[in-house]
């Protein structure tokens, strides 16, 4: 069974790769930077085998946990990047989960981040080398669970995911994990302020005390106990480990057991409403009723669709971590709090660069019905503006109260829009000369479509760099602001604003003039 | 209570029909023209005309300089193997495929290059396209309706005899998401007739329709054509086409093998033994000697 399924992941691995060169060439991008960091990952286990045993435990310790939340976390929200070989495929077969289970978790571990996961965790060895040969075992036996626990874990919380999701209230839970996960970030960034950079790392041994005890720690604690004779204790977080990869293993067999025979459903008990569309009213309607026609139908994709939750998850876990590491490394002035809006603007605008992929098929509708294409893109910015803008200002404001730099809240919240407006205005222009295959409506907002990662990446390194480009002036004067002279935070406020705003209404008017030429062919662009 | 209420619903919407298309195309009208008469223009007798028609996916010719017409107010069927290029075809007719070549005229306005004037003629239904599933049965009407323009007690009106006539009054208050295959048909068949265009073009509209939905479906586009709308309709099953219709198009490799009235097309035979004649149809002969429960 393993060997079956393995090869199956490498057959269906290579057609991928020969049906476009641009996987091939992201392979390679890929195994090279894994290759280029080999080196830097054994100097820092031999730099470590040359420390104190406190400071070797507490490191590997820190770094085996971040591993591990990497794990859990990024394959959820990188969308799936790797779904080549699921359990729903398995389903008309009639496999036991028991022997299936293991075979995919051994199939996934066939890729390059999983490979190099398995190296750096084989390299902790060399740090425990020098402590004789029975903590060497040790630090062997916790470096192959720590490995599994990772590969482990990255099962598991797609399957859950894609359950948790696809479940009818997956609107209700991901809203709710969206808020806790920006609520978490607050007290995190005044606790990290607050301690300074050699504070936290004052921190760091009892935490990874702590942690040695959890399956975040455990393979990576026992080593560090044997070496300092601590043997009792070594033998049960190495036990503790192993113990977290059975119970993964059997979390993850229950798993593919219930994803064979029942599948997450989309169709939940059915949803009723009133029609909330038409509104009351005579006479002809406009243009822009058409627009308000089409914000509502955006605004209700934003609040019950999964598929856009998670766009927008993935979209905001890069500006919150910059924001995180910003005000921990504590730049000067510039904390992470006055950055918190800014980051987050220009990752909501410019995440809507494959908007109209959303729609699906979907949007033969508006090209059958002759839709002018101004009022198709007007809708969509009306809709991601009537949510967006007000979190903003209020990221804005909380940021300027985080950092206690009320001065530059204008400069704050002027970069914010600037960049909310560039961002957004380019992308009402690249959906539609651009666009790139997106989940289809009702299917797992974490599956991706294979064939794409080419369109999907010159549109996003396109929308980018003409986005950073149109908000250099703002930038500019934000950056001026912070450094030189706060006075300017009117100006820069005045900046963001009106070129924001231009930038916006040229991206509805340029996107929809060529929506208006090309519906037929973006239209044959979204299957 | 069922029956008559349908009928009655089937009615007062033909009664709709005979409004002349209030959408967009001329400029917003001031009223919603209830008693004036469309003017008798003597309309061109072709409703929907192909000419040179081409598609090319990448080295598959779809469909091979094709040309068709569909002279106005008759029941148009338009029958074909899998891939023989219908839908490829009726996508081009409809402003949701660009063609690679040829021209499509919608009552004589040239659809690629007046779009603005020609989308408010057609109601479309095409085969294997989503719909904007998070509307519920009634919004997705409506919103049809806003898209072109209509004025919204129009689409009130419309959307409520639409939902009875097509029997979903229990599902509007449903997202889209939620419903049947056939249910998605109908609902979609009701978003292209909100409108009350004069040329109906629906790729396979009775799959997975219920007989009795299809029943309906079948009288509205009956007193359509008695209005003096052109329907036309793709579909697999010959006996449909050869009893609603009253012209047909067999296609075959992306050309028209043979098309005209019914009577014509079919020349005394029936019309799936002359769709095999046109086709060259291959008997099975390779069957498949294992497949006996073993």
């Amino acid at each position: 069974m393993v060997a079956t399924v393995v090869r199956l992941r490498l057959l269906l691995l290579r057609n991928m790769m020969s049906r476009e060169i641009w996987r091939v060439i992201l392979f390679g991008l890929g195994a090279l930077w894994a290759v280029s960091m080999l080196p830097a990952v054994l100097g820092g286990a031999r730099w470590l085998s040359g420390q104190e045993t406190t400071v070797q435990s507490s490191s590997l310790v820190v770094v085996g946990a971040v591993l591990l939340v990497g794990w859990f976390v990024l394959p959820v929200l990188m969308f799936g990047a790797d779904e080549t070989v699921t359990p729903r495929k398995f389903a008309t077969l009639g496999l036991d989960p028991r022997r299936l289970a293991p075979a995919l978790v051994v199939a996934a571990s066939m890729s390059i981040p999983a490979v190099f996961t398995g190296f750096v965790c084989l390299a902790s060895v060399i740090v425990w080398r020098g402590y004789g040969l029975a903590t060497t075992v040790v630090a062997l036996a916790a470096a192959l669970a720590a490995f599994a626990t990772c590969v482990l874990a990255a099962r598991v919380s797609t399957a859950l995911a894609t359950r948790l999701l696809s479940s009818r209230r997956a609107r209700e839970l991901a809203g709710v994990a969206a808020v806790v996960a920006v609520i978490a970030v607050v007290p995190l960034l005044i606790g990290l302020g607050s301690l300074g950079l050699e504070g936290t790392l004052e921190r760091v041994p009892r935490v990874a005390a702590v942690l040695s005890y959890t399956p975040f720690g455990a393979a990576w604690g026992a080593p560090a106990a044997a070496a300092q004779g601590a043997w009792s204790a070594a033998i049960g977080q190495l036990l503790l480990a192993w113990g977290f990869v059975g119970l993964g293993l059997l979390v993850w067999t229950r798993q593919v057991d219930r994803l064979l025979v029942d599948p997450p459903s989309t169709v939940g008990a059915s949803r009723r409403r009133a029609d909330a569309f038409l509104g009351a009213g005579s006479g002809p309607t406009t243009t822009a009723h058409a627009t308000l026609a089409v914000a509502r139908r955006s605004l209700r994709y934003w609040l019950g669709d999964p598929r856009y939750l998670a766009s927008l998850a993935s979209t905001l876990l890069m500006p919150l971590l910059i924001a995180l590491l910003l005000s921990v490394v504590g730049l000067e002035a510039v904390s992470g709090g006055v950055l918190l809006a800014p980051l987050v603007a220009g990752a909501v605008g410019w995440g809507r660069h494959n908007d109209t992929a959303f729609d699906g098929t979907a949007f033969w509708m508006h090209v059958s019905a002759g839709l002018p294409g101004i009022a198709d893109r007007a809708g969509r910015v009306l809709a991601l503006a009537a949510w967006a803008l007000p979190l903003v200002v209020g990221l804005a404001v909380g940021g300027a109260w985080l950092a206690d730099r009320w001065d530059l809240l204008g400069a704050s919240l002027g970069l914010a829009l600037g960049l909310f407006g560039a961002g957004l205005g380019v992308a009402m222009v690249s959906s539609v000369l651009l666009p790139y295959p997106a989940p289809r409506a009702g299917e797992s907002p974490f599956s991706t479509e294979t064939g794409a990662v080419g369109a999907s990446l010159v549109a996003q390194l396109l929308s980018t760099a003409v986005t950073g480009v149109l908000a250099v002036p703002v930038t500019v004067l934000f950056w001026l602001t912070v450094t030189r002279s706060p006075g300017l935070a009117g100006v820069t406020l005045a900046v963001g604003l009106l070129g924001g705003a231009v930038v916006l209404a040229a991206g509805i008017v340029l996107g929809g003039r060529l929506l208006d030429a090309r519906g037929a062919q973006l239209l044959a662009r979204l299957h | 209570m069922g029956d008559g209420s349908r009928t009655d619903g089937a009615r007062g919407y033909a009664h709709v029909m005979t409004k002349p298309p209030t959408t967009p195309s001329a400029p917003p009208s001031s009223a919603p023209v209830p008693t004036a008469e469309p003017p008798a223009a003597p309309e061109p007798p072709v409703a929907l005309r192909l000419r040179g028609l081409v598609k090319r996916f990448g080295e598959t010719l779809a469909v091979d300089s094709l040309d068709l017409d569909i002279p106005a107010g008759s029941m148009f069927g338009v029958v074909g193997p899998n891939g023989a290029g219908k839908t490829t075809t009726l996508s081009m007719a409809t402003g949701l495929l660009a063609p690679d070549a040829g021209q499509v005229h919608v009552y004589g306005v040239d659809l690629w290059r007046e779009p603005a004037k020609a989308k408010p003629l057609l109601g479309v239904l095409p085969d294997g396209l989503r719909v904007f599933d998070r509307l519920t049965g009634a919004e997705l009407i409506s919103y049809a309706g806003l898209l072109r323009g209509m004025p919204r007690d129009v689409i009130a009106e419309r959307r409520d005899d639409l939902l009875t006539a097509l029997d979903l009054h229990a599902a509007s208050k449903t997202l889209v998401a939620d419903f049947s295959a056939g249910m998605s048909k109908k609902i979609t068949l009701a978003c292209a007739l909100v409108h009350a265009p004069r040329l109906l073009v629906l790729d396979e509209p009775f799959e997975a329709v219920d007989p009795v939905s299809a029943g309906v479906i079948r009288r509205i586009l009956a007193e359509f054509v008695a209005q003096g709308g052109t329907v036309v309709l793709s579909s697999h099953v010959m006996a449909l086409v050869e009893r609603m219709c009253d012209h047909v198009a067999v296609i075959g490799a992306g050309r028209v093998l043979a098309t005209g009235s019914l009577d014509d097309v079919r020349a005394g035979a029936e019309l799936e033994e002359r769709f095999f004649d046109l086709l060259g149809a291959r008997g099975p002969e390779a069957g498949l000697a294992w497949l006996r429960p073993s």
